[in-house]
């Protein structure tokens, strides 16, 4: 048998039982079908092929996959698409672009904050809700905030270096 | 030390002065030795570094592997009609419809390596928990995930052998071998003689093995996550059974390795199957479950050491008899008696070794193979041996200082490790040290001190690099070689811009493609040291070429001029008489001639094989200080201070986020960091990152890490030396040590568990 395909140009997958969901990515409107068992992270990455938020575990225990939904950060790997409908949906595409950088992504350039990269996106979409949050000053208190961000290259201090360095500044 | 060959600046003027084109002294600008931000940050930062699962195509359908849920036994049926039926599902493979996979040959030279030669689904055997014996492929990774799991995979079952006891299942080798050990050991008063065990580590990187094959009926292209894009294209052409001119590997970005992802996986090979059989682009990602089973780990280890000494604390024999588990069908070592024969001075030593077969699937090179378990043996047995000699353990280890590697009989080409500990115990406040157990305190809590020695090898891969001089003015360099992390990309940028004197914005680096010039593994800490020679050669051989060009054209300003008048200084084309800024940009004489660009390739041989003139190695030590809290068993990892003896530092940004995270990987292997194999059906219970607990921000303790920075020329014309691994060697032993100071209990087995530390004082 042959198939379409399963992510097309446009973003629209051909799926059985797909269900309607209209989802907002960084300002803009997604109208779509998605099978009603697709992550959030999955539709993002999958059907709409905006790939810069990334999968670790798929279980909500590592934080690679976290964006910032309605102003609150969240693992997008434990959330499905279809409960998305209306939410505004942020992910590191949207703090800012390789010619436009967020302070947060500047910041994370300046004190290498990373090193392979692939928890960035997370450890940046965490570091951007924590700017909004009821945070404390401390290194510790950032520490604390950003301990649901695995970061196996441990890049830790350079993380928290990098955030303190965007608050201060901000 | 007398026997060092180190290269002596104020004798002899660094490399990247080219003293013999520069008649007219001046200073050149150079990237190299700076803190510089990486060239490939605002990718990372910004989402669009693109790794492999990235990779979309039209027509690409989602391939997820059935794992075996025994770990000993055969498949006796595999039932896949109803699968089969399952909205948007391709096919389901096994073993009697996937078509042929290949064995790799036998290589020993990490050329076409692998440490899993047989291929998946080769027979109907069950060998290790989650060893592949199916494949569901369809449109959708939902749809893939929901055939996978309805595949009815019927088992003859066997009870499999995962014990934590290791016996030797294979001759036991002699590794080194000096004096009589066993004689100094039984007629010596001061002794000691323990056994240690390091639990299997999982590398856990954080982006999850992956392949997305594109196959167009005649080639491969292959979206890999690996260190070594050259090697992965050599082992899949065995594999797949396809011409070299048939395969492509291309690794653009990967979320790291740490040795898991020095050689493909089976997984590999079911993508690029799938692909072929269906004529689509297929995408596969190892889930973090099956990485527990299927994409290697570290071994568990059991050491045997034994140790004697003089009542002057004088070392009169080593004994280092250690076993690895490894699974039934490959021979994997951990090389934990890799440092044994060369870090201390004694006339009697013997390393042994032998392996241990586990229904467990195949280990791999993790971070530090050998060396990183092997030290936590041996430098906890030091920590021992110095308290029962009364002797402060940095002290002893200074008196056991070798003058020569008697391992190879050698001498060292540069090893400064006193002046690391000198260094480190300055920077640590050790005089301060009360080495009575538990008598420091500091706000109510319990202080413990405690040190231990790292060393690494340093060595070089073969490898070949083009550098190109556009017109524009700038740059490009590429090598099939690979940035897992550690910054090969702006590592390059800078070796490319100080040996033209141009700043690395201009460089372009290009990587991780086979179509490229073969370059290194990235993998024991080689890479960096691999790449400049052949650098160097291919940047001279382009300023060559441009030279011949500037004088032979009657267009050029040097026209008629000889060529062994001028130079390439600053970026600049003058006359050796004259300062670089009398001369003109590169760029400026190309245009003249109407060049559009000047290639120049160079290649450099691997230094593992040849027979050695020195020893050459990398060394360090840590300092731990950690806190415990008796009342509530409370014990965290306050500071570290470490001191890392690898030669000139290229890039001090990158070099210290490389020792500062293999601290916190170190801190992870010593507290935390454990797989546990349920002992009746041999299944990884911990497979996941909630259970197998990784160090988060939280655990990071204050950091100082300082570099010797003392160049030897041995490897490189700058005297770096690999800082992926060493950092890592020595953090645990030195933690466990302090934890010993802190709490009285000396714990031999990692990783050290609270429960431990509220037993009886030993």
């Amino acid at each position: 048998m042959v198939h379409e395909a399963a992510v097309g140009a446009n973003g629209k997958p051909r799926i059985a039982a797909g269900m309607p969901v209209t989802l907002k990515i960084n300002k803009r409107q997604y109208s779509i079908e998605v099978d009603p068992r697709t992550s959030l992270l999955d539709c993002i990455r999958e059907n709409l092929a905006i790939t810069g938020t990334k999968k670790g575990c798929d279980h909500g225990q590592c934080g690679a996959c976290t964006v910032i939904v309605n102003g609150r950060r969240i693992n997008s790997c434990l959330s499905l698409a279809l409960m998305h409908e209306g939410d505004e949906v942020t992910t590191v595409e949207g703090l800012g672009d390789p010619d436009h950088m967020h302070p947060l992504q500047e910041a994370f350039v300046e004190c290498d904050a990373y090193q392979c990269g692939y928890c960035t996106s997370g450890q940046l979409m965490s570091a951007a809700a924590l700017l909004t949050e009821t945070c404390g000053h401390s290194d510790e208190d950032v520490r604390e905030a950003m301990s649901g961000n695995i970061c196996r290259c441990g890049a830790y201090a350079n993380i928290v270096s990098a955030i303190q360095q965007a608050r201060s500044k901000s | 030390m007398s026997d060092n060959k180190d290269s002596n600046p104020k004798q002899k003027p660094p490399a990247n002065q080219q003293p013999a084109q520069t008649a007219v002294l001046e200073p050149k600008k150079t990237s190299v030795g700076h803190a510089t931000r990486r060239i490939d940050g605002p990718l990372k930062v910004t989402g669009k570094a693109v790794y492999t699962s990235d990779h979309n195509f039209p027509g690409m359908v989602y391939a997820v592997p059935v794992g075996a849920t025994i770990a000993n036994g055969k498949v006796t049926k595999i039932e896949t009609a109803e699968a089969e039926k399952m909205p948007g599902v391709h096919a389901i493979y096994h073993r009697t419809n996937i078509g042929q996979l290949f064995r790799v040959a036998p290589d020993a030279t990490f050329t076409a390596y692998t440490d899993e030669p047989r291929p998946p689904l080769e027979d109907d055997t069950v060998r290790y928990y989650g060893q592949y014996v199916a494949l569901a492929v369809a449109d959708t990774f939902e749809q893939a995930k929901a055939a996978a799991d309805a595949v009815k995979v019927t088992y003859q079952e066997e009870k499999p052998n995962v014990s934590t006891k290791l016996t030797s299942d294979t001759k036991e080798t002699v590794e080194s071998h000096r004096g009589d050990p066993q004689k100094a050991f039984d007629s010596a008063s001061i002794k000691l003689d323990e056994t240690y065990t390091t639990q299997t580590q999982t590398h856990n990187v954080i982006e999850l093995h992956a392949t997305v094959a594109v196959f167009d009926g005649t080639k491969f292209t292959m979206y890999e996550t690996t260190q070594g894009v050259v090697n992965h294209k050599n082992v899949l052409v065995q594999v797949l059974g396809v011409d070299p001119e048939n395969l492509q590997v291309i690794s653009k970005f990967l979320g790291s390795g740490f040795g898991s992802k020095i050689t493909p996986w089976s997984h590999c090979a079911l993508a690029g199957a799938a692909a072929r059989n269906l004529n689509r682009p297929v995408k596969l990602v190892v889930s973090r479950k099956m990485s527990f089973q299927t994409v290697g780990h570290r071994p568990r280890t059991q050491q045997r050491v034994r140790l004697s000494a003089q009542p002057d604390g004088k070392l009169t024999s080593i004994q280092h008899d250690y076993l690895n588990s490894t699974s039934i069908l490959d021979d994997y070592k951990e090389n934990c008696g890799e440092c044994t024969s060369y870090l201390y001075s004694t006339p009697n030593l013997k390393v042994t070794t032998a392996l241990s077969r586990r229904n467990i699937g195949t280990p791999t090179s993790m971070r530090g193979p050998g060396a990183v378990p092997g030290l936590f043996a041996t430098e906890s047995a030091m920590d021992e041996l110095a308290i029962k000699l009364k002797m402060d353990p940095v002290k002893f280890r200074i008196i056991n200082e070798p003058t020569i590697d008697e391992g190879l009989n050698l001498p060292f080409a540069s090893r400064h490790l006193i002046g690391c500990y000198k260094q480190g115990a300055d920077l640590f406040g050790w005089d301060q040290r009360d080495p009575r157990i538990g008598s420091m305190k500091r706000d109510g809590l319990t202080l413990g001190w405690g040190t231990a020695g790292a060393s690494w090898i340093a060595e070089r891969f073969p490898a070949e690099v083009a550098v190109q001089l556009n017109n524009d003015g700038t740059v490009r360099v590429s090598s099939a070689t690979q940035d897992i992390g550690t910054g090969t990309y702006t590592i390059f940028a800078q070796v490319v811009g100080d040996k033209l004197g141009i700043p690395i914005e201009k460089v372009e680096v290009v990587l991780g493609d086979t179509s490229l010039p073969a370059g290194p593994l990235s993998g024991g800490s080689m890479g960096i040291a691999s790449i400049i020679p052949a650098t160097s050669k291919a940047i001279e051989k382009a300023i060559d070429t441009l030279l011949t060009a500037a004088v032979k054209s009657p267009l050029s300003k040097y026209s008629g001029a000889r060529k062994q008048e001028l130079a390439l200084t600053n970026g600049n084309v003058h006359k050796k008489d004259q300062l670089s800024k009398d001369g003109v940009p590169f760029e400026v004489i190309m245009k003249e001639v109407n060049l559009n660009k000047i290639s120049g390739r160079g290649s450099s041989p691997g230094t593992f094989f040849g027979k050695k003139q020195s020893s050459v190695h990398s060394y360090g030590c840590h300092f731990v200080e950690v806190t415990w809290q008796e009342e509530i068993a409370r014990l965290r990892v306050s500071r570290v201070v470490t001191v890392i003896d690898a030669g000139k530092i290229i890039n001090p940004k990158t070099g210290r986020n490389q020792i500062e995270g293999a601290i916190v990987m170190g801190l992870g292997m010593a507290l935390f960091e454990g797989t546990e194999y349920e002992p009746t059906r041999g299944a990884p219970i911990n497979s996941n990152l909630a259970d197998y607990i990784l160090p988060v921000n939280a655990d990071t303790p204050k950091m100082d890490v300082h570099f010797l920075e003392v160049p030897n020329t041995e490897l490189n014309e700058y005297g770096a030396r690999g800082i992926g691994e060493i950092g890592l060697a020595g953090l645990a032993p030195a933690l466990a040590n302090a934890v010993h100071h802190a709490t009285g209990i000396r714990v031999r087995n990692l990783p050290i568990r609270i429960e431990e530390l509220l037993g009886e004082k030993s």
